[in-house]
């Protein structure tokens, strides 16, 4: 009985995320915060300066699937209730969280498929090469949903209007570059820069895919693992609590 | 006949202001309900609450036999929504529409296809299936919201306004479902301000006034309630002029409209002689009389203090 149910709730999160996929992949905001930001502010970075850039490479490959995987659920969610047709999922027979991680997956392949470009321009063009291929797909895989999560949250705040989900959400994606490791290795940074990037997920993103593309870390590939899920969790449940202080409002 | 849907002090509060005020309500299986108010009055809050899509401040409510706060995800798979707005998605085609309908209710994927079929042909959308959504005109979106609303096969249905902006044939086909729905034992709760459409469809009528039920009872009820007086209606040749109204006052009250005139009738053979005797003396003709029973926009005006007129106009203007 419970796995008949776990199978049709799975079932639906697959269709919500085709929904989304076929609706929501095209649009002006995805294309424009999703993979033209993400790819612009690697140029700034690289352009005019004496680096490898095989070695920045596993940069571009984390701020892609950040700024892909948290763009969807911004761009669906807001315009869903808008439109109203966010009430169709409250209405139907699946749980909030079946709702909130079908969206998640829409962002989390975003992401995925995004974030290989750069690894196969990597590889083709400036000899990048895959050394750990499972910290790679781990720390691409689990940054993906947890930034997807990140976004889903962000678009679940009680009273957001369209066109107000980016604003914040750039308010934190933004700063969390800086203290990433993503300008500035980790290890340069001064103690109480290094506690903070601790504490940041993109930290740990970037950390397996330069384990996986054969650069240094910082932190222990677990302690990255741990904290990515912990987050991926964290930004799920928050987003589920959002949605259930916005329907007690309404 | 077992209850369908029952509402035992019911309330929704947004802080200071009380949307939905105790309603209680008993609603039988196979009924069409038809939920009437002036605008802002809580009919969308009510179905709101007993669809899940808000929480109830106080009260209960049974939905197919489930409670709305412990098992609202079996009522959920019991009902089926057509909300005021036709929420489906412009981007997807009315098939994938529906397709994507049939999967967040559970449809088996050996009936998905079928059941789409006969939805599309029930609804005359054979030819649209390929069509996006957006692309549709308004009649065309709402009779695809109801075909969404009715592919897992609900028992119950939700309309909150179905008919709403909608041109006279599309609002007259969608009525002829609701009576088809009515015919194959379907629930159904109704909220429209087309007291016409609530006259014609409804077994029994409930209208709401600033959250609280005024009256519960069937059309007929309700007509008869509000004045036992039949109304006397004629057309004349000419307009009265306002000394013949007031003679005519006498023997009830009397609305006019240019040539044509009202009278309730106290005493029905003193009113005709009275108004054929004062037309003759004026030299003019009644080309047309008949008696009238109370409507029940009659009803609701009394009721309610609300012109219907005024309530199509400020509905127009929020959907601006």
């Amino acid at each position: 009985m419970r796995l008949d149910r776990l199978t049709r709730e799975l079932k639906v999160v697959w269709a919500i995320a085709v929904k989304d996929m076929k609706i929501y992949y095209l649009r002006t905001p995805s294309l424009m915060f999703g993979i033209l930001f993400p790819f612009s502010m690697f140029l700034s970075f690289v352009i005019g300066r004496s680096m490898i850039i095989s070695r920045a490479i596993p940069v571009l490959v984390a701020q892609t699937v950040f700024f892909a995987s948290s763009t969807i659920g911004p761009v669906s969610i807001p315009l869903e209730r808008r439109m109203q047709t966010f009430d169709r999922f409250l209405s139907a027979p699946v749980s909030l969280l079946t709702v909130l991680v079908g969206k998640t997956i829409a962002g989390f392949l975003y992401g995925i498929g995004i974030s290989l470009i750069p690894v196969a321009i990597g590889i083709v063009f400036f000899s990048s090469q895959v050394t750990h291929l499972v910290a790679l797909a781990i720390g691409i895989a689990l940054s993906a949903f947890g930034f997807a999560a990140m976004g889903i949250m962000f678009a679940s705040l009680p009273g957001q209007g369209p066109g107000e989900v980016m604003m914040p959400l750039n308010f934190v994606r933004i700063p969390l570059l800086f203290v990433s490791g993503v300008y500035v290795p980790v290890k340069d940074l001064p103690s109480w820069g290094q506690i903070a990037s601790a504490a940041s997920p993109l930290t740990h993103t970037i950390e397996l895919i330069r384990l996986g593309m054969g650069g240094e870390n910082f932190f222990e590939p677990a302690l990255n693992v741990i904290i990515l899920t912990f987050y991926a969790m964290a930004f799920l449940l928050a987003g589920m609590r959002f949605h259930i202080m916005n329907k007690k409002r309404e | 006949m077992k209850d369908a849907i029952v509402l035992d002090g019911l309330t929704k509060d947004y802080g200071s202001l009380t949307a939905v005020d105790h309603v209680s309500l008993n609603i039988e299986e196979g009924e069409v309900f038809g939920f009437l108010g002036p605008n802002g009055a809580g009919k969308t809050t009510t179905i709101r609450m007993l669809v899940g899509l808000t929480t109830p401040s106080e009260g209960s409510a049974t939905v197919a036999g489930y409670d709305i706060g412990d098992d609202i995800v079996e009522v959920k798979r019991r009902v089926g929504v057509v909300p005021e707005a036709s929420n489906l998605y412009d981007e997807l085609s009315v098939w994938d529409n529906l397709l994507f309908s049939s999967r967040l209710y559970h449809v088996p994927k050996d009936e998905r296809a079928a059941r789409i079929g006969d939805l599309l042909e029930i609804f005359k959308l054979e030819d649209r299936r390929n069509t996006k959504f957006g692309r549709l005109s308004k009649g065309l979106k709402r009779r695809v919201v109801i075909a969404a609303a009715l592919v897992h096969q609900p028992r119950i249905i939700f309309m909150d306004e179905p008919t709403s902006g909608l041109d006279v044939l599309s609002a007259l086909s969608l009525r002829r479902l609701i009576r088809e729905l009515r015919l194959e034992d379907t629930t159904v709760f109704l909220t429209t301000h087309y007291i016409e459409e609530a006259d014609q469809l409804s077994d029994r009528v409930a209208i709401i006034v600033e959250g609280r039920i005024v009256i519960v009872d069937t059309p007929e009820n309700i007509k008869l309630s509000i004045r036992g007086a039949p109304i006397l209606e004629a057309r004349l040749s000419q307009a009265p002029d306002q000394l013949m109204i007031r003679e005519l006052e006498l023997g009830g009250r009397v609305e006019f409209n240019e040539n044509r005139i009202r009278i309730e009738i106290e005493n029905l053979t003193g009113t005709l002689e009275s108004l054929i005797m004062l037309a003759s003396q004026r030299g003019i003709q009644v080309t047309d009389l008949h008696t009238l029973q109370p409507s029940l926009e009659d009803a609701f005006v009394e009721l309610t203090g609300v012109s219907t007129e005024v309530m199509r106009v400020e509905k127009e203007n929020r959907g601006r």
